[in-house]
């Protein structure tokens, strides 16, 4: 019964969610978000009708969805990126180059502990795997705000909604597929039941927060230097005005 | 693949820096926040990092030398305080200086499209290791007598000095590309 009702608001609230998108227009300004949201969308059906009439297929049929929408949510991360740090280039290269980093590192440290344990590859399950990519990309985020942070970004209230909706939804994820592998039975159904409830509550924090299109704070785009150049060139008009004065007096007396 | 304690970790740091980002509203009001950190002083110059000679001074037993052989005890109390007072001022501004030189620097910086990874690392942990030092010199001056910190008060402000001097040629740089560029 709490599993109907949790699927059809899941599927309610998306619906809303990407009508909304659609009525702001702000899909065309976030594609990844909303195509993520219409894929989370489909794979809710897919799985509730797989659930309902072809139920021994239905674990492939979500742990292959599962997979596919990581993969999409990692285009939010890109996004947030390149919508956040379009105005601000010296940012988006010294992010570009830590984000290359982090994933190096996590793909160096995946390698190595597969390579110390090689019965990793044979015994792991989709939620394992599904807990590692999701925590790469709870890295990935944690690099990309501290950056916003230190250089000051300025976030407008749609971009913001969805970087914190999307960081919280991730940052439980990983923490409720970690805890779920290595705690008992009464536990993980617990964990479970807890992880499909919670969802809705981060549809309607997007829903809250993306509404309606609201602009991000006016970028600073302008450099010191042309402000110097033109507090300089006021300066010398200035001078000019008084010496062109002067020697008209010097001229007329 | 990942254990229990690095989930939490990450999720903790994870969910921290996403609440500090959500209760401000928008991080871009930073600057605002922060311009009210600093003193009473209109003239931002004023905030410029102490010459090594005033910072050696503070922190120098001579003073303190010579004051104790006064023999008055009423003397080397007030001193005591006084001085106390000067170098938690001191590392006070020191702190606010490098605060004002980074702000001004991650300022510059995003905008700029010739930014180094490395020059800006190497910036990154140097105020980092100043900040830390701050720290530590405001906790030691608060615990022990200033003079018995003068060798990392010294070294807080050759490092302070060095980020200025860091940061002021970053901007001559960043500047003089930047203007061979728009020509």
């Amino acid at each position: 019964m709490l599993n109907q009702l949790v699927s059809w608001s899941c599927i309610a609230l998306e619906s809303v969610l990407l009508f909304r998108g659609l009525r702001s227009k702000l899909g065309s300004r976030y594609p990844a978000f909303y195509t993520y949201i219409s894929f989370v969308l489909l794979q809710d059906l897919l799985c509730y009708f797989a659930f309902r009439w072809i139920h021994p297929l239905y674990t492939y049929i979500y742990w292959t969805t599962e997979f596919l929408c990581i993969l999409f949510s990692c285009g939010i991360v890109l996004e947030v990126y390149r919508v956040g740090l379009s105005a601000y280039p010296g940012t988006a290269r010294i992010t570009r180059k830590v984000l290359g980093l982090v994933f190096a590192v996590a793909l160096v440290k995946a390698l190595v502990s597969a390579a110390n344990d090689p019965r990793w590859w044979l015994e792991a399950t989709a939620k394992d795997v599904a807990g590692t990519l999701r925590a790469v990309q709870g890295i990935a985020i944690i690099a990309l705000v501290s950056l916003f942070l230190f250089y000051a970004i300025p976030f407008g209230r749609n971009l913001r909604g969805i970087l914190v909706g999307y960081g919280l939804f991730v940052c439980w994820t990983v923490i409720c597929l970690t805890l779920s592998s290595s705690v008992g039975d009464n536990v993980h159904a617990f964990l479970k039941n807890l992880y499909q409830v919670s969802y809705p509550v981060f549809l309607v924090f997007w829903l809250v927060h993306l509404w309606s299109y609201q602009t991000n704070p006016a970028s600073e785009v302008e450099v010191p230097l042309e402000r110097e150049y033109e507090r300089i060139a006021a300066a010398t008009r200035r001078r000019l005005h008084d010496v062109r004065g002067q020697l008209a007096k010097v001229v007329g007396s | 693949m990942i254990g229990i304690p690095t989930a939490l970790l990450l999720g903790t740091i994870l969910l921290l820096l996403l609440l500090f980002v959500a209760a401000r509203g928008s991080v871009g009001a930073r600057e605002s926040t922060s311009r009210s950190d600093v003193p009473l002083l209109d003239d931002e110059a004023a905030l410029d990092p102490c010459p090594p000679e005033f910072v050696a001074r503070i922190f120098s037993p001579d003073d303190w030398k010579f004051v104790s052989e006064t023999g008055s005890a009423q003397l080397e109390k007030l001193f005591r305080r006084e001085r106390k007072v000067v170098a938690l001022a001191w590392v006070h501004q020191t702190s606010l200086a490098v605060r004002r030189i980074m702000r001004e620097h991650t300022q510059a910086a995003r905008h700029s499209h010739d930014l180094q990874f490395a020059t800006e690392s190497k910036l990154v942990l140097l105020y980092a290791e100043l900040m830390l030092l701050c720290g530590m010199l405001f906790l030691a001056i608060q615990s022990a007598e200033p003079q018995r910190v003068r060798g990392l008060a010294v070294y807080a402000g050759t490092l302070s000095q060095r980020l200025a001097q860091a940061q002021h040629d970053l901007k001559t740089i960043t500047a003089g590309r930047e203007f061979h560029g728009a020509s």
